[in-house]
């Protein structure tokens, strides 16, 4: 009697055929993309959107064309702190248009389109098994919005990932080794440990790391001009990756963000210097690369 | 998943497939030597595990495909975010022709939001019709 692999084909369901089918859609529609750059944690609550945003603005800054993805479906934050909660999904040409923020990002965003205090929920043929199918529906969720927006020619789009060390390691493997990451942690002791934990899942993988950034590394107060501490440093946990640089937190600045407003790049801010400064490193390590 | 017939050892080929059914679809399959035909019956955590690949059983060129649901995953909230959008008059809003023609470049996996929110859009702005000029504003505005 036949064995599987002894059969070809996959049995008339034409499943396989058409996964491999949304593989290329979605390869076809990033070919104009040179740089894909995720930005994940595995840790909640690190300011990973923020930095994010402020990256993208700053490599905007220097000259390339920049786009970000909001790869968290369920805690959309892009369209917020881009001043684009009001933008609607749009008709291009062929696709969906891309929505810009006064810097010239682009940004795709669930949170344009699922209102803030409502959960992303999808259809579902039984309830109560969510636990079974929803990754696999997130991650084609994802596929179908990767390969509907006209992304056009870009330098780089930019990643935000979803929390959790496992979610990290699954976008390495759905976005594929040409996607580079850089991990983002306070310097707190528990962040810390998330984040090792994150950059041993995604040493499983053949992405290249970046390295890490410190964000939230102190806290600026504008009174005294100075930054002070705001976490206790715990060095116990190592991170045996690159340090991109360490980011001050700026409660003027947060608060901008929040209302989706752009950061005053006139004010003379460390955070702004510090975000800058890893924006530099960022293109100089990928633009070496490749 | 392959079937195979066991007394001619060849491989089963999907006949048939049959609209869904409370959440189970029907597969129909045949032996093209001996013509045996069995059927498939998925229960409905099945159906949702395949449905969540975004996929169709039999492809979706197959005139006789069971879809599993909707192509937008999130049809249901869409409509029940319309439905509370109606209660604050915000939808209900006619398109021109050529409007419409060009969200049809929209897939129509987010086709619905994008409805919902274009509409949004046009009341926000005080429009009565969803119409080219409102398209080409609202792409103006948000830098498309």
């Amino acid at each position: 009697m036949k064995s599987y692999h002894d059969i070809a084909g996959d049995g008339g369901s034409r499943v396989v055929e058409q996964v491999e089918a949304q593989r290329a859609r979605i390869d076809q529609n990033l070919a104009g993309v040179r740089h894909r750059v995720a930005i994940g944690s595995g840790k909640g609550g690190v300011g990973k959107s923020t930095l994010t945003l402020l990256l993208a603005r700053s490599v905007a800054r220097r000259g390339r064309r920049v786009a970000i993805f909001d790869a968290d479906l369920n805690g959309p934050s892009q369209a917020r702190l881009a001043g684009l909660s009001a933008a609607p999904l749009l008709p291009g040409r062929r696709g969906v248009a891309l929505a810009r923020d006064r810097d010239g990002v682009g940004v795709v965003s669930l949170g344009s389109v699922v209102p803030e205090g409502r959960a992303l929920d999808f259809d579902s043929v039984e309830k109560g098994s969510s636990y079974l199918w929803r990754a696999t529906r997130e991650f084609t969720a994802v596929g179908e919005l990767l390969g509907s927006v006209e992304w056009g020619r870009l330098d780089y789009l930019l990643f935000d990932l979803p929390p959790g060390a496992e979610r990290t390691q699954q976008f390495a493997d759905y976005l594929g080794p040409e996607t580079a990451f850089v991990l983002v942690s306070t310097p707190a002791g528990l962040s810390r440990a998330v984040v090792s934990r994150s950059l041993a899942a995604l040493e499983t993988t053949s992405n290249p790391v970046l390295g890490y950034v410190e964000n939230m590394s102190g806290y600026y107060c504008a009174d005294c001009r100075a930054v002070k501490p705001l976490f206790p440093q715990d060095r116990q946990v190592e991170l045996s990756l690159p340090c991109l640089g360490r980011v001050p937190f700026d409660p003027s600045l947060a608060a901008a963000c929040d209302r989706g407003e752009a950061a005053d790049e006139e004010a003379d801010r460390p955070t702004l210097a510090a975000v800058h400064a890893v924006a530099d490193r960022i293109i100089r390590e990928v633009e070496a690369d490749r | 998943m392959k079937f195979l017939c066991v007394p001619c050892d060849t491989r089963m080929e999907l006949a048939q497939t049959r609209p869904p059914d409370r959440g189970s679809i029907s597969l129909v399959y045949s032996c093209p030597d001996c013509g045996y035909e069995f059927a498939m019956l998925t229960n409905p955590m099945e159906t949702q595990v395949v449905g969540s690949l975004g996929v169709e059983i039999g492809g979706e060129s197959s005139g006789q495909a069971a879809k599993q649901e909707s192509k937008c995953p999130f049809s249901g909230m869409v409509q029940e975010m319309s439905a509370a959008s109606e209660v604050a008059g915000r939808t209900g809003f006619p398109w021109t022709e050529t409007a419409r023609r060009r969200l049809e470049t929209v897939p129509d996996f987010v086709r619905p939001m994008a409805k919902t929110g274009i509409e949004k859009y046009a009341k926000d702005e005080g429009y009565t019709e969803v119409n080219d000029e409102i398209l080409d504003a609202a792409r103006r505005f948000f830098g498309m």
